[in-house]
């Protein structure tokens, strides 16, 4: 008997198929191992250590060169690795269940709940990114965990969206009718009807996301109000600028950059990937080609 | 009676603009009567948009009709507790039109069909198997079927799990909604007979809405057809077919295609459009389109009344001759 696939699967087979999107998650996947061994203690970086002169070139014993300190830069951007998925990680942790939730309560109930839920989010997405996210790090204090807290909060409005507005298609779907006339409640209806459906969508917005709380961190830190006394890539950055223009040291600002960029390109390229393997009416013209 | 349809009204109210007029509700069932005895097909026909699918759902209670009272089995169902409800929810279900769209893509056929008995706690997971295979005998597909996805099905087999599904609660009523209109005309007929056969099996009831009159004609006990949400022609389907009353049911029942090399009657093509629902014509909401009309039919609205015995039409110039 021929073995039957479902939708998932057939999409992630496709997804397999394409070299591209591979090739960025196994680029994710080492960024998410660097991370992981860093976090547990595993690959112990010594990041504070002075290994050599201030501002050392590149030279193949210390392939990034040196910072002001005269620290290990591929070090420190390495170190990076593990601010930067960490944020990614929990702000993405925090923002999707409160945008899945007020989401599909929004869309599968409509009405007054709809109501405010919209103004809610309505609220939130007029106040400015930055000046919220700035406002909110200085109430809580400078430091990675308002980071988290403030990426956190404020960027569930994009997940939310799009839950609610997939809700609001999926409720008026037959199979849906077909639940409620079989008497089935609107949880079992939410979470074995809808949400199903709709979860290829929140991964694909999850891993946007993922994207931009690793930028939004940059620029906090950029302007100061982020990581405090540990090397993220915004804080290499930003002691860059005055570097790069007066001694002409390019290699911190070099590396944080190239490090930040692999990252965000390979998670741009494989949510794309991602999103085509998951709509149908995508697949059917690549397989056109 | 199992089930006694009275004024049933559905009014949806539409949103205005801020500096537009109040818009007017738009009357998609606009009072209508009809009853249904076990084991009788009733046949509800008309255009696209007349209001019959809202019918449907408004007995099912998937959408609260505004005004009127729905009998089923001697009980009120527009007075049921939420729990009252989901238990009548077991006695009476819906087979949709697009068979494909009314099963859930992620989940696999023996999921679909075993979902009612998990809702209303039937059975050990064994029995349910059991019960699963036997609907799908019962609906003449393969026990392969079981786990596979509703996508790897032709239209026709979708049809049969959606039927499988809304069978497996053992309901006494089922409403069809345009179940076969999706469907090629050789898959039709055998989801009409498949339908046929069940009824007997299990004795069901069908409200069996389509606009399609040859195949209302070939299923159904009586008939009733709708015209702008109101019924305008009730009776038996033979009768009907025969010797229409209304003229809206002569224009219907003249354009049924028919194999014959004879044209044996002239076709009645009716002018224009169905008017809005929003704002139905004065008088009878038949008479813009009315290849008969009277002036008097702008000013008095007829009223369904038994003009046969068994049949009642409302139109002012149908004679009583009971």
């Amino acid at each position: 008997m021929r073995k039957s696939k479902s939708l998932t699967q057939k999409a992630l087979t496709e997804l397999g198929r394409d070299k591209l999107a591979m090739i960025s998650f196994a680029i994710i996947a080492a960024y998410i191992l660097i991370a992981l061994l860093i976090q547990t203690n595993l690959l112990n970086l010594p990041i504070h250590d002075t290994v050599g002169e201030s501002y050392e070139k590149p030279s193949w014993a210390h392939i990034l060169g040196t910072d002001i300190f005269g620290r290990d830069v591929f070090i420190r951007v390495i170190y990076g690795v593990k601010i930067s998925m960490s944020i990614g990680f929990i702000t993405t942790l925090i923002a999707v269940p409160i945008g899945i939730v007020l989401g599909a309560l929004a869309g599968f109930f409509g009405g007054r709940i709809d109501d405010f839920i919209v103004w809610i989010y309505s609220t939130f997405s007029s106040i400015p990114y930055l000046l919220l996210l700035l406002a909110l790090a200085l109430v809580l204090g400078k430091g990675i965990f308002s980071v988290y807290i403030a990426l956190g909060v404020t960027s569930w409005v994009g997940i939310c969206r799009v839950v609610r507005g997939e809700f609001i298609k999926y409720r008026e779907r037959d199979y849906v009718t077909a639940a409620h006339a079989l008497g089935a409640g609107p949880l079992r209806i939410i979470f074995r009807h809808i949400l199903p459906n709709v979860l290829p969508l929140i991964f694909i917005n999850a891993s946007l996301l993922f994207v931009s709380a690793i930028k939004a961190e940059v620029i906090l830190s950029y302007i100061g109000v982020g990581v405090q006394g540990k090397p993220s890539w915004g804080n290499m950055i930003s002691d860059a600028k005055l570097e790069l223009v007066g001694r002409g040291v390019y290699w911190q600002f070099l590396g944080a950059t190239c490090a930040m960029f692999i990252i965000v390109l390979a998670f741009n390229i494989f949510s794309d990937a991602l999103r085509d393997s998951f709509d149908p009416r995508i697949s059917n013209k690549t397989k056109e080609r | 009676m199992l089930l006694t349809v009275k004024n049933l009204k559905k009014y949806f109210p539409q949103k205005s603009g801020l500096f537009s007029k109040p818009a007017l509700p738009i009357k998609a069932v606009d009072d209508c009567s009809f009853t249904l005895e076990k084991n009788e097909v009733l046949g509800l026909v008309g255009e696209s948009g007349c209001g019959k699918s809202t019918a449907g759902r408004c007995i099912l209670r998937l959408t609260e009709p505004t005004a009127g009272s729905i009998h089923f089995d001697n009980r009120d169902l527009l007075a049921l507790s939420s729990g009252e409800l989901k238990d009548i929810r077991k006695t009476m279900q819906i087979i949709f039109q697009d068979p494909l769209s009314s099963l859930n893509p992620r989940m696999t056929v023996g999921g679909i069909i075993e979902e009612p008995l998990i809702v209303h706690h039937r059975g050990s997971p064994i029995e349910r198997k059991e019960a699963v295979a036997a609907l799908l005998d019962k609906v003449g597909l393969p026990q392969s079927a079981l786990n596979r996805y509703p996508h790897e099905f032709s239209g026709g087999q979708c049809q049969r799990i959606g039927i499988a599904r809304a069978l497996a609660l053992k309901p006494q009523l089922i409403i069809a909604d345009e179940p076969v209109s999706a469907l090629d005309v050789s898959i039709q007929a055998q989801i009409i007979n498949l339908m046929i056969a069940l009824k007997e099996e299990l004795s069901l009831s069908y409200l069996f809405i389509s606009h399609d009159l040859s195949v209302v004609k070939h299923i159904s006990d009586r008939i009733a057809v709708m015209y702008l949400g109101k019924i305008v022609e009730i009776g038996p389907a033979q009768q009907i077919c025969l010797d229409p009353l209304h003229p809206y049911t002569k224009a219907l029942i003249s354009v049924i295609p028919e194999p014959s090399l004879h044209r044996s009657q002239k076709k009645t093509i009716l002018q224009g459009d169905i008017p809005s629902p929003a704002r139905p014509p004065s008088g009878c909401a038949f008479h813009t389109r009315c290849p008969v009309a009277k002036e008097e039919c702008k000013k008095r609205e007829p009223i369904l009344e038994e003009k046969r015995s068994g049949r009642s039409v409302s139109c002012l110039y149908v004679n009583k001759k009971v």
